[in-house]
C-alpha cells in the first residue's frame, strides 16, 4: 500500500509517524511533502491534518505531533498487532494491552481516528524496521495499512536510510527482479534474506571478496562482518576515505554522484529525479570505474555453469 | 545482407498467403533482392512471418517492478535466464525481468511490443527499464483520463487547453499514444470511491463524467493526430454485467477512432459473481458494425499470475475476493495502480468464464485486422503464453477437449462450445503482427514488403501450432540474426517510438505554477529528457486541426 | 551402503543437491563421482570435494563438518541418509519422503516447504526451520522434524501440516502465520510464539510469554494429545503424564482474527 508523496501533500488529513524522528532525520519532510503544506484538497494545511508520533522515547519530533503515543521498547510488534486485532472489532484485554505502555483506550482511539480518517499514511522509520522483529515489524506497520483500505484510503511507507538505497532497490527489481539479498552463482538470480544479505554473508564469512560501492559497511556494521573485510580481498568506490577504505586492499575515489557525475535518485516514493551535476570532477565516475573491471574480467576466459537449463535450485 | 529463401510466406499486408518466396533483406529493411554473396537461409518446410507486434503488454515501469517486488514465491519457481556471453542473467516467469522480456518475446518471433500505461511522474523510470529491455522496439502509452490538471480543465469546460495540456504530456513523456483507465474511477479511488456508470459525476467534480472524459480524450486525440487512437480500459472492468458499461462506451465513441483495450474484461453479463456469464455475442455484434473500432483480446489462460492494472478500485476487489496479497500504488495527481498474484482456475466458475470469453471474442469478431491477440500481460497470462492461444484458435478439437475440464455448469454460459471456427494461418500472422502494426499505425512494422523493418519470424511448420509457434528456428531483428536454430545467438538494442504532436509552448506558463501548487517535484524534472530515451524515433502528428 | 567423506575444510558454501538418494541410489561409482556441485560460482565434481566409497544406495552417509554445505537431500522422495557432523543451509527442503539424520548442529532452513518424510536432529538447529520460504503462501505440509538441541526465529512460519518437535528452547516467532499442523517445545520459547496464527497447535511444556491478542480459554486435556504424546514417546520425545498436571489452552491469534491454540503446561502443585 503506497502511494507517491504528492498524494499525501494533496489528501493525507492523518499522519502517523513511527519509530522516526523525522523533525531531525528527515528535516524537510514535514515541511515539504506531508505536515506544513497546503495541499488540493487540505486547503488550510496544518490545521487540516492531524498528526500521530508512536516512539520509544519523546523526540523533537514529539513537539510537532498533536497526539505523542510512547510505545514501550520493543513492543512495537505487540501494539500494531493490537491495532490490527481492534480494526476488526475483536476483544483484546486491558491488562494485555497494557504492556506496550499504553492503554487499551488509547490504541482504540488511535484505531477510531485511523478508521475516521480521509486519507491516511504511516510512515515508519528505523526505530521499527531494524529493532527486535525487524522485517517483521515493517510487515506488521504494512499489513495495518492494507487492513485499513476496507474502512478508508490509507497507505504506508517506509522511510529508510541515506544515499539513494531505493534507486538499488528499485534497479535490482528490472534487472534481476528482487530487491536485495541477491546471489548469481549460479547464473540466474536467486533471494533469500539473511541466506545471501550481505550482513549476513560476511557475519558467516561465506564471500573470498568484496566490492563495496556507495556504503561503510566498516563503521556500520558488526564486528565479525567487519573482520571478515579485513581478512579478505575488499575492494571500495567512494568519493571520500572511509572506514571500509582503510581495512580494503583497494580503494577507488569516484566523482560524487549529484554533485560531480549525473545519474538518476529514486525519491522514497519510487519517483525518479535526474541528477544534474554542478561541479566537474577529475575523478571517474562509479559507472566508468566499474565498467573498466568488467572489460578487464572480460579478457579472462568466459565464465558460465556448465549445466544450463532446467529448474532453479531456490 | 540475408536472403530466406525456400519458406511459406505470409504477409497479409501485401496479399502473400502461404506463397513460397525470397524474403532478401539489406540495411535492417526488407528489399527486393540481394547479390548472390549475400548469406541464405534455407527455409523450406517452414513458415516465414512478420516479426509479432504486442499492441498491449505490461514489460516496464513503476508498477510492473512494484510487482516484481511482491511475488519472490513465483520468481522461485519461474525458468532462468542463464547470465552467457551474449545473455544477461534474469528470470522469466509471470513479471519477465527486462533483459528477460527482449529475450523471451524475441524467443518466439515478437518484436514490437507497446507498454500500455506509463504515469508521466514515473515516465522517466519507465524508460530507464525499457532502454533495458534488449532486441524488441517500444512504444508506450501515457495514462490520462484521471489526471487532475486534465480533468480540472474539462469541469470547467477549457476543451482548447486539456488539448494542449494533452499534447504537452504526451511529448514529456516520449509516449507514443495515450491510455484512459477506468475514466474517472481511479481519482475517485484516492477517496477510497469508484465511478461504475458512465454518467454520474466522478467523485470530487460536478461536471465532469466518465462519458465527457471519454468523449474528450478521443476528440483530442483524433485533433492531434496521434497515430493509435485513443487506448481505453473501460470503467467497470471485470464486473459482472459489465457489457453494458462497454457497450456505452464504444456508443459514446461514435464518431471517432478508438483501440478498446482486453475487451474480454469487459464483457460479462449476470448480476453477479453466481449468475455471471458470457455476453461476448453482443460486444462482438456492436463491434463487428462499427469499423471505427479496434480492440485486443486479453485472453486468460489458466494458471499463475499476477495482475497489474492502474485500477486500483477492482485490485481492491480482487485482493477482498482471493485473501491474498495486495499492493496499491497511487500517482499524485495522475493515476494509481493495484497489483494481487492470482491463480486463475479450471475448476472455478468466474474463471472458466473469462478464459471462453477471451476465444469468443477472437472467434466473432469478423474481421481479424481489428482484433489484437493479447493476454494483457500479465494480467490475463503471460505473453510466452501466446502459442497456446494460437493452438486454441487454430484448432477447434482440441478447443472441444479443453471444454471438457471446466465445470459443466459454465457450458450454458458461454457461447464457445457452438463455435466453429479455426483461424487459418493468414489470420494468425493478421492478429499477431499485421494488424496490431495497423492499429499503432506503426506503417514499417507487421509487413514484409520493401521498405518495411526486417523483423521476421521463421517457424517450422508443424500441425501443432503452439509447438510450431513456441520455438522459431530463425528471428530476425532490424536485418540481424538473432535466434538461429531455435537458440539466442546475437542480442541488440532496439528502437523507442514517440510521438510529437503540435502544441503552444505557452502551455508550459500555465503549467508551472500548477505544478509547485499541486507536485512535490519541481517543473522542470518533469518532462522525460531525448536524452533519457534509448533509440528515440520520433513520430511528427500532423498539425492541429480544429473541430469540424 | 554409500559413504562420503568432505576432504577439506571449505571457505565459501558448496552447494550439493545431488547428496539425495534420488539422485545418487540408481549411480555407479564413478557416475557419482562425477556429479556437478557448486563451490561458490564455480562447477566441481562431486570428488573434487568428497572421498567416495561404495556405489548408489538408498543408505547414504555423509562425514565431515558439513555447515557450508547446502541443499542436501533437497526434494528427496525415498531412503536413509545420514549426516555425521554438522549440514548446512536448506537441509531436506521440499523433502516428500525417507529419513535425514544429523548427528551434529544444523543451520537455517531445514526442512524448507517440506511435505513428508523425518528430520531428526541430535543437535541444534537455525531459524525458519519447517518453514515457508520468502513471500510463499505455506510452510511444510507433511513429515516430522525432531530436533535435540535448541532451534531459531520463524519456526515452522505458515506451516500447514506435520510435526515440529524441540527439546531445547527456540527463539522468537515460533509458529509465526501459522496455519495448521503441530509444534511441539518440550523447553519453552523467547516470545512472539504463534504471533498471526490461523490455526494450528503449539504446545509448550515451559511457561510462555504470550501475545497480548491471545485470549485465556480453559484448561484442557485433549484427547488428540494422547496420540501425540505415543508418536513423541516413540522417538524419545515425552510429554508429562494427564496425573502430573494439565494444559491451559490459549486462542489467537485476534488480529487475523484466527483460531490457533497454544497449549502451555501447568504441572499441579507439589503437594
Amino acid at each position: 500500500m503506497s502511494c507517491t508523496l504528492g498524494e499525501v501533500k494533496n489528501r493525507a488529513d492523518f499522519i502517523i509517524y513511527w519509530g522516526g524522528n523525522p523533525a531531525e532525520c528527515h528535516p524537510r519532510h514535514f515541511t515539504r511533502y506531508t505536515l506544513t503544506q497546503k495541499g488540493k484538497f487540505l486547503p488550510r494545511g496544518r490545521k487540516d491534518r492531524t498528526m500521530v508520533l508512536v516512539d520509544i522515547r519523546e523526540t523533537m519530533s514529539a513537539k510537532a505531533a498533536d497526539i505523542f503515543l510512547q510505545v514501550r521498547p520493543g513492543k512495537d510488534f505487540e501494539m500494531l498487532t493490537i491495532l490490527r486485532a481492534l480494526v476488526k472489532n475483536q476483544k483484546v484485554r486491558a491488562e494485555a494491552a497494557a504492556e506496550t505502555g499504553l492503554t487499551l483506550e488509547q490504541l482504540q482511539d488511535l484505531v477510531n481516528r485511523m478508521k475516521a480518517a480521509k486519507f491516511g499514511v504511516l510512515f515508519f522509520g528505523m526505530g521499527l524496521s531494524m529493532t527486535r522483529g525487524k522485517h517483521m515489524n515493517s510487515a506488521a506497520a504494512l499489513t495495518l495499512a492494507a487492513e485499513l483500505n476496507a474502512f478508508t484510503k490509507f497507505v504506508a511507507m517506509p522511510m529508510r536510510g541515506h544515499g539513494n538505497v531505493t534507486g538499488a532497490d528499485v534497479v535490482m527489481r528490472y534487472t534481476l527482479s528482487y530487491p536485495f539479498g541477491i546471489n548469481m552463482s549460479r547464473g540466474y538470480p536467486r533471494f533469500n534474506p539473511g541466506e545471501y544479505s550481505t550482513v549476513d554473508l560476511l557475519v558467516r564469512g561465506d564471500t573470498d571478496a568484496t566490492i563495496v560501492i556507495g556504503a561503510d559497511p566498516g563503521a556500520t556494521m558488526p564486528k565479525p562482518a567487519i573482520e571478515h573485510l579485513k581478512r579478505t580481498p575488499t575492494i571500495v568506490l567512494d568519493p571520500k576515505v572511509t572506514h571500509t577504505s582503510k581495512l580494503s586492499r583497494v580503494h577507488f575515489t569516484t566523482a560524487a554522484t549529484g554533485i560531480s557525475a549525473p545519474g538518476t535518485a529514486y525519491r522514497m516514493d519510487e519517483v525518479p529525479l535526474p541528477l544534474r551535476p554542478a561541479l566537474k570532477s577529475p575523478y571517474l565516475t562509479d559507472e566508468e570505474v566499474l565498467k573498466r573491471i568488467i572489460t578487464a574480467l572480460q579478457k579472462k576466459p568466459a565464465w558460465q555453469p556448465a549445466v544450463k537449463g532446467g529448474e532453479q535450485i531456490a | 545482407m540475408l536472403r530466406i529463401t525456400g519458406g511459406k510466406v505470409y504477409d497479409p499486408k501485401n496479399g502473400v498467403r502461404g506463397e513460397i518466396r525470397d524474403v532478401c533483406i539489406a540495411g535492417g529493411k526488407i528489399v527486393s533482392d540481394v547479390p548472390p554473396h549475400a548469406r541464405t537461409i534455407d527455409a523450406s518446410g517452414m513458415i516465414v512471418f512478420p516479426g509479432g507486434v504486442d499492441v498491449h503488454t505490461h514489460v516496464a515501469g513503476a508498477a510492473l517492478n512494484f510487482a516484481r517486488g511482491l511475488i519472490p514465491e513465483q520468481h522461485r519457481k519461474s525458468r532462468p535466464i542463464f547470465h552467457t556471453p551474449q545473455c544477461r542473467a534474469g528470470l522469466a516467469g509471470s513479471t519477465p525481468t527486462t533483459f528477460a522480456t527482449g529475450y523471451v518475446y524475441a524467443g518466439m518471433g515478437w518484436t514490437t511490443a507497446n507498454e500500455a500505461a506509463v504515469p508521466i511522474l514515473s515516465a522517466k523510470h519507465t524508460h530507464e527499464e525499457l532502454a533495458d529491455t534488449p532486441i524488441i522496439d517500444k512504444c508506450c502509452c501515457v495514462l490520462m483520463a484521471n489526471n487532475e490538471i486534465i480533468l480540472d480543465l474539462l469541469e470547467t469546460a477549457e476543451f482548447e487547453r486539456a488539448k494542449q495540456v494533452a499534447a504537452w504530456q504526451v511529448w514529456a513523456a516520449k509516449a507514443y499514444g495515450v491510455k484512459a483507465v477506468n475514466p474517472g474511477g481511479v481519482a475517485g479511488w484516492k477517496w477510497g470511491k469508484d465511478c461504475k456508470g458512465l454518467n454520474e459525476p466522478v467523485p470530487g467534480y460536478k461536471n465532469v463524467t466518465p462519458r465527457s472524459i471519454i468523449k474528450a480524450l478521443a476528440d483530442i486525440i483524433d485533433q492531434l493526430a496521434l497515430p493509435h487512437p485513443l487506448h481505453i480500459h473501460c470503467n467497470n472492468l471485470g464486473a459482472p454485467g459489465n457489457y453494458t458499461t462497454t457497450l456505452e462506451t464504444m456508443k459514446a465513441l461514435e464518431g471517432n477512432r478508438a483501440h478498446m483495450a482486453h475487451l474480454q474484461y469487459h464483457s460479462y453479463g449476470g448480476d453477479d459473481w453466481f449468475t455471471m456469464k458470457s455476453a461476448s455475442v453482443p460486444i462482438a455484434e456492436y463491434f463487428n458494425a462499427h469499423p471505427n473500432l479496434t480492440c485486443d483480446a486479453g485472453a486468460v489462460l489458466f494458471g499463475d499470475t499476477v495482475t497489474i492494472t492502474a485500477d486500483g478500485p477492482w485490485q481492491h476487489l480482487l485482493y477482498e475476493l482471493t485473501g491474498r496479497k495486495w499492493g496499491n500504488l497511487d500517482v499524485e495527481n495522475e493515476t494509481g495502480c493495484g497489483v494481487v498474484p492470482y491463480v486463475y482456475k479450471e475448476k472455478n466458475l468466474v474463471n472458466a468464464i473469462q478464459w471462453a470469453v477471451g476465444l469468443e471474442l477472437l472467434l466473432l469478431i469478423t474481421d481479424p485486422w481489428r482484433v489484437c491477440l493479447t493476454t494483457d500481460h500479465p494480467n490475463g497470462a503471460t505473453f510466452w503464453r501466446y502459442p497456446e492461444i494460437v493452438r486454441l484458435l487454430m484448432d477447434r478439437e482440441f478447443r472441444k477437449e479443453q471444454l471438457k475440464h471446466i465445470p459443466e455448469k459454465v457450458l450454458s454460459r458461454i457461447v464457445l462450445p457452438d463455435l466453429d471456427r479455426e483461424y487459418t494461418l493468414s489470420e494468425i500472422a493478421i492478429i499477431t503482427s499485421a494488424g496490431p502494426a495497423r492499429t499503432l499505425g506503426l506503417a514499417q512494422k507487421g509487413h514484409l514488403g520493401i521498405g518495411a523493418d526486417a523483423d521476421v519470424a521463421v517457424f517450422n511448420e508443424r500441425k501443432d501450432a503452439m509447438e510450431m509457434f513456441s520455438y522459431p528456428r530463425f528471428v530476425i531483428k532490424s536485418g540481424q540474426l538473432i535466434i538461429e536454430e531455435g537458440e539466442l545467438r546475437n542480442s541488440i538494442e532496439g528502437s523507442q517510438f514517440a510521438s510529437k504532436p503540435t502544441y503552444d509552448s505557452a502551455i508550459e506558463d500555465y503549467l508551472r505554477p500548477l505544478f509547485s501548487q499541486h507536485y512535490t517535484m519541481s517543473f522542470e524534472n518533469y518532462p522525460v529528457t531525448e536524452e533519457c530515451v534509448h533509440g528515440l524515433n520520433v513520430h511528427q502528428c500532423g498539425s492541429c486541426t480544429q473541430p469540424g | 551402503m554409500l559413504t562420503l567423506t568432505l576432504k577439506t575444510a571449505l571457505t565459501v558454501p558448496l552447494e550439493a543437491e545431488v547428496l539425495s538418494p534420488d539422485v545418487l541410489a540408481p549411480l555407479a561409482h564413478d557416475a557419482i563421482r562425477a556429479l556437478p556441485v557448486m563451490l561458490g560460482k564455480r562447477q566441481h565434481r562431486l570428488d573434487e570435494h568428497f572421498d567416495i566409497t561404495g556405489d548408489g544406495s538408498e543408505e547414504i552417509e555423509v562425514r565431515g563438518d558439513l555447515t557450508k554445505v547446502k541443499w542436501i537431500g533437497r526434494a528427496m522422495t525415498r531412503g536413509r541418509l545420514r549426516v555425521v557432523g554438522n549440514a548446512g543451509m536448506h537441509l531436506g527442503a521440499y523433502m516428500k519422503g525417507g529419513a535425514i539424520e544429523v548427528t551434529g548442529n544444523v543451520t537455517d532452513w531445514l526442512g524448507g516447504e517440506m511435505s513428508g518424510g523425518t528430520i531428526h536432529v541430535r543437535g541444534n538447529a537455525g531459524g525458519q526451520l519447517g518453514s515457508a520460504y520468502r513471500g510463499g503462501m505455506s510452510g511444510m505440509s507433511g513429515g516430522q522434524i525432531l530436533v535435540e538441541g535448541t532451534a531459531g526465529i520463524e519456526i515452522g512460519m505458515r506451516m500447514k501440516r506435520g510435526l515440529i518437535a524441540i527439546r531445547g528452547p527456540v527463539r522468537d516467532f515460533a509458529g509465526l502465520q501459522m496455519k495448521g499442523g503441530t509444534i511441539v517445545l518440550m523447553s519453552g520459547a523467547e516470545q512472539r510464539t504463534g504471533a498471526w496464527m490461523v490455526r494450528g497447535t503449539i504446545i509448550s511444556l515451559k511457561p510462555l510469554k504470550l501475545m497480548p491478542t491471545f485470549a485465556s480459554a480453559c484448561s484442557y486435556n485433549p484427547s488428540f494429545l494422547g496420540v501425540y504424546a505415543k508418536h513423541l514417546a516413540a522417538h524419545g520425545f515425552a510429554l508429562p503424564p494427564a496425573s502430573e498436571g494439565g494444559y491451559r489452552r490459549h486462542v489467537g491469534d485476534a488480529s487475523v482474527p484466527g483460531k490457533g491454540e497454544i497449549l502451555v503446561w501447568h504441572p499441579h502443585a507439589a503437594t
